[in-house]
């Protein structure tokens, strides 16, 4: 599992845990599993995409940002964001 | 003594005064209360993006031909004074305006400020009182309303609008002067430089360095991430101020309550009084009356 946050200045849109998420990386989009190496990158605008425990899948709208994905841990900083 | 009818007037009229000034202290509270609260959840993105970018520039070698972080001969200046939408609130509004009085002092001669100081003005109030000043040659107002919706999203504009003039050079230097909020009794004028970006001290840099993929690459990353750091720190102003704006007016209003207090007492007294010696005038009267009747 990931412990995922993806934070906008004015708050905190999502924080729990997923099993893999989607992210809409500036060099093309690409999947964090459990167990991904450590990374940094932009991303662009588009779909970011997460899998629930349950099975329940999510979507947010990223309009440019950055990912920090440490240690299954992945925080995801945009200054906007929409469900 | 003075008329009954007077005073009891007067009475009513600061009862009446005191209950508002009551009303908007209330109000500040619950106001500062939520611009705390701002500057609590702006907290974890501000602090996770200084994480990544300190750990990030520790790894670069020449972060220094960034591009908001370059020194060039200072021609022009923009002052940015960050005021509230509303007055009420105590001296807060003056000491900007003084704050910035000082630094141009302390800086510039006066005839290189005439023309090569220009002003931007966020909050009403700071923007009216910049627009009556004579030597104020060029203010923008364009953003001057951002406190009626605080949010980041209306905070992004008016920083965007200010580091694009800095990039294109049209600006050399930014200075914001605002007020830094202490705690609901203090608050404190800041100036600082917004552009080009002060280095840091070089920290010692104890963070772990993990080995990181980075993708695009880490000058991208760097690059992208800079101005987010700056307007993320533009927004840190703007609530800071907002915070600090609602306490002074809280202190204000507090003040004004207890004064409002202490002259009704007076009054109270100044009624009672006047009222006895109406009394006794009428006592007086009637047993001249009755004693002449009996004489």
């Amino acid at each position: 599992m990931l412990q995922l946050d993806i934070l906008t200045p004015d708050k905190k849109v999502y924080s729990g845990e997923v099993k893999w998420v989607n992210l809409p990386g500036a060099a093309g989009a690409f999947e964090v599993h459990q167990n991904h190496a450590a990374i940094i990158s932009t991303l662009g605008k588009g779909d970011l995409k997460l899998v629930e425990a349950n099975n329940i899948e999510k979507h947010f709208s990223v309009d440019g940002g950055v990912v920090e994905v440490l240690n299954n841990k992945v925080v995801v900083l945009a200054e906007a964001v929409t469900a | 003594m003075a008329n009954l009818k007077e005073v009891r007037n007067r009475i009513v009229s600061v009862n009446s005064t005191q209950q508002i000034t009551k009303a908007m202290k209330m109000v500040a509270a619950a106001k500062l209360r939520r611009a705390q609260d701002n500057i609590t959840r702006i907290r974890p993105y501000a602090d996770k993006l200084d994480g990544i970018l300190s750990n990030l520039s520790a790894s670069l070698e020449d972060a220094s031909d960034n591009i908001y972080a370059s020194e060039r001969e200072i021609k022009r200046v923009l002052i940015v004074a960050i005021t509230s939408d509303r007055g009420l609130a105590g001296a807060f509004n003056a000491n900007v305006l003084k704050g910035i009085n000082t630094f141009i002092q302390a800086n510039y001669s006066p005839a290189f400020a005439m023309g090569n100081v220009e002003y931007m003005a966020l909050g009403k109030k700071g923007f009216e009182t910049l627009q009556r000043r004579k030597d104020v040659t060029a203010l923008n107002g364009d953003h001057a309303f951002v406190f009626g919706n605080l949010s980041f999203d209306a905070a992004r504009p008016a920083a965007e609008w200010i580091m694009d003039r800095y990039v294109t050079g049209y600006y050399d230097k930014v200075v914001v002067v605002y007020n830094e909020f202490k705690n609901v009794a203090t608050q404190i004028i800041r100036t600082e430089q917004f552009l080009p970006i002060v280095a840091p001290a070089a920290s010692a840099t104890s963070t772990t360095s993990t080995d990181y993929i980075f993708e695009p690459s880490k000058e991208e990353i760097v690059e992208e991430l800079i101005p987010k750091s700056l307007k993320i720190k533009f927004y840190k102003y703007l609530l800071e101020s907002y915070a600090s704006e609602n306490g002074a007016r809280m202190t204000a209003m507090d003040k004004a309550t207890d004064n409002a207090k202490e002259l009704l007492k007076a009054l109270k007294l100044e009624y009672n009084r006047s009222r006895q010696a109406a009394i006794t005038k009428e006592i007086l009267e009637i047993v001249g009356g009755a004693e002449a009747l009996n004489g």
